[in-house]
């Protein structure tokens, strides 16, 4: 929700987006992407170049390894991200679950301990 | 609800809306690489002294602007049809709530109680307590209870209409005649607003939605208050 910002607090600045669409400062694992992206570019192009002295060919070979690598490393992050996400969201449910039901007949780990004793 | 000149999508509220920032991202991502190459590519072409007018068949090329696109495309229709599919799951819902279009308001029926039902004007500007935002409130909001899934049930008395709450994701029609159906659930408590979505008049910037999402008992509570009063 919109807040009026208290006079003690920094104006917030207008968030930096890349090419005017990529607001690589809050979408998750954005700016990891793209810095990864841009160092594998620098690398492939500049490792090209010096192999074959070849100038538009080892930028094209640049351009063509910041795309790969931007995407590679993109979806290995959101990957991990949403794992994580999911991991938190059990992590949660689990810590509400065990304050809510500690001491009832409902707590999973009575449940687990009577099982332990009974066998 | 948005902040002055937000451009983007508002916090998500529900694990559905999480799904859409989620997948929106994700297609930004491509967008922002496709426009890379395309930018790439007109420095290219504006800057080679090679000229070659008489082509004749460039079967490597075609094969991979075909086969590229095809992918990038299946790329992001596979989560498109995931998110499409789960926004149509229907579990058992705690609540049915009736969101009733008219011009120029919204009445909401709270159906699994008898005689709970209102309607939900907009508040006039000269009305509001300070802190409170224009064009936005109501005069009664629709109080719901958090972490539950809720229907709603959205039909229109007159023209058409669209209920449409941005952090959760939700924006269905209110067609006359037709009653269509929404699932609703918000995983914390709050205020979360929205306006009516299809044109229906020349007060359709003056119907907004509120709903106020509490607790359990709050909730149980405020219900049992309005059958009192």
């Amino acid at each position: 929700m919109a807040a009026v910002p208290e006079p003690d607090e920094p104006a917030k600045r207008k968030p930096f987006k890349l090419l005017g669409i990529l607001d690589v400062e809050n979408i998750p694992c954005a700016r990891d992407s793209i810095l990864y992206g841009s160092l594998g570019s620098v690398v492939a192009g500049f490792g090209h170049f010096l192999l074959t002295s070849r100038i538009r060919r080892s930028c094209d070979v640049g351009v063509g390894g910041f795309i790969l690598v931007t995407l590679g490393c993109w979806f290995h992050c959101r990957y991990n991200y949403a794992k994580q996400k999911i991991q938190q969201r059990i992590t949660r449910q689990g810590m509400k679950n065990k304050l809510l039901y500690e001491g009832t007949h409902l707590d999973p780990e009575r449940k687990q301990n009577n099982g332990n004793s009974s066998n | 609800m948005a902040a002055p000149a937000q451009l983007g999508l508002q916090n998500a509220a529900s694990p559905i809306m999480e799904e859409l920032i989620a997948f929106h991202d994700h297609a930004l991502m491509i967008i922002f690489l496709i426009s890379s190459l395309v930018l790439y590519i007109i420095s290219l072409m504006l800057t080679t002294k090679l000229t070659h007018t008489s082509t004749m068949n460039a079967q490597e090329i075609e094969m991979i602007w075909t086969i590229l696109p095809a992918m990038i495309l299946i790329m992001i229709a596979l989560p498109s049809l995931r998110i499409l599919y789960m926004t149509d799951e229907f579990n058992k819902p705690y609540l049915t709530l009736k969101a009733i279009g008219h011009q120029w308001y919204w009445s909401y029926e709270y159906s699994d109680y008898e005689d709970l039902a209102f309607d939900s004007y907009i508040m006039p500007t000269y009305f509001l307590e300070p802190g409170e935002f224009r064009l936005l409130e109501v005069d009664n909001r629709t109080t719901l209870p958090m972490e539950a899934d809720i229907r709603v049930l959205i039909s229109s008395q007159d023209v058409l209409h669209s209920w449409a709450v941005p952090s959760l994701g939700v924006k269905t029609d209110a067609i006359p005649g037709r009653l269509n159906q929404a699932m609703v659930a918000s995983m914390r408590p709050g205020l979360y607003y929205g306006q009516c979505s299809e044109i229906c008049g020349s007060n359709h910037s003056f119907m907004p939605i509120v709903l106020e999402f509490i607790y359990f008992q709050d909730f149980e509570v405020w219900a049992s208050y309005l059958y009192i009063v």
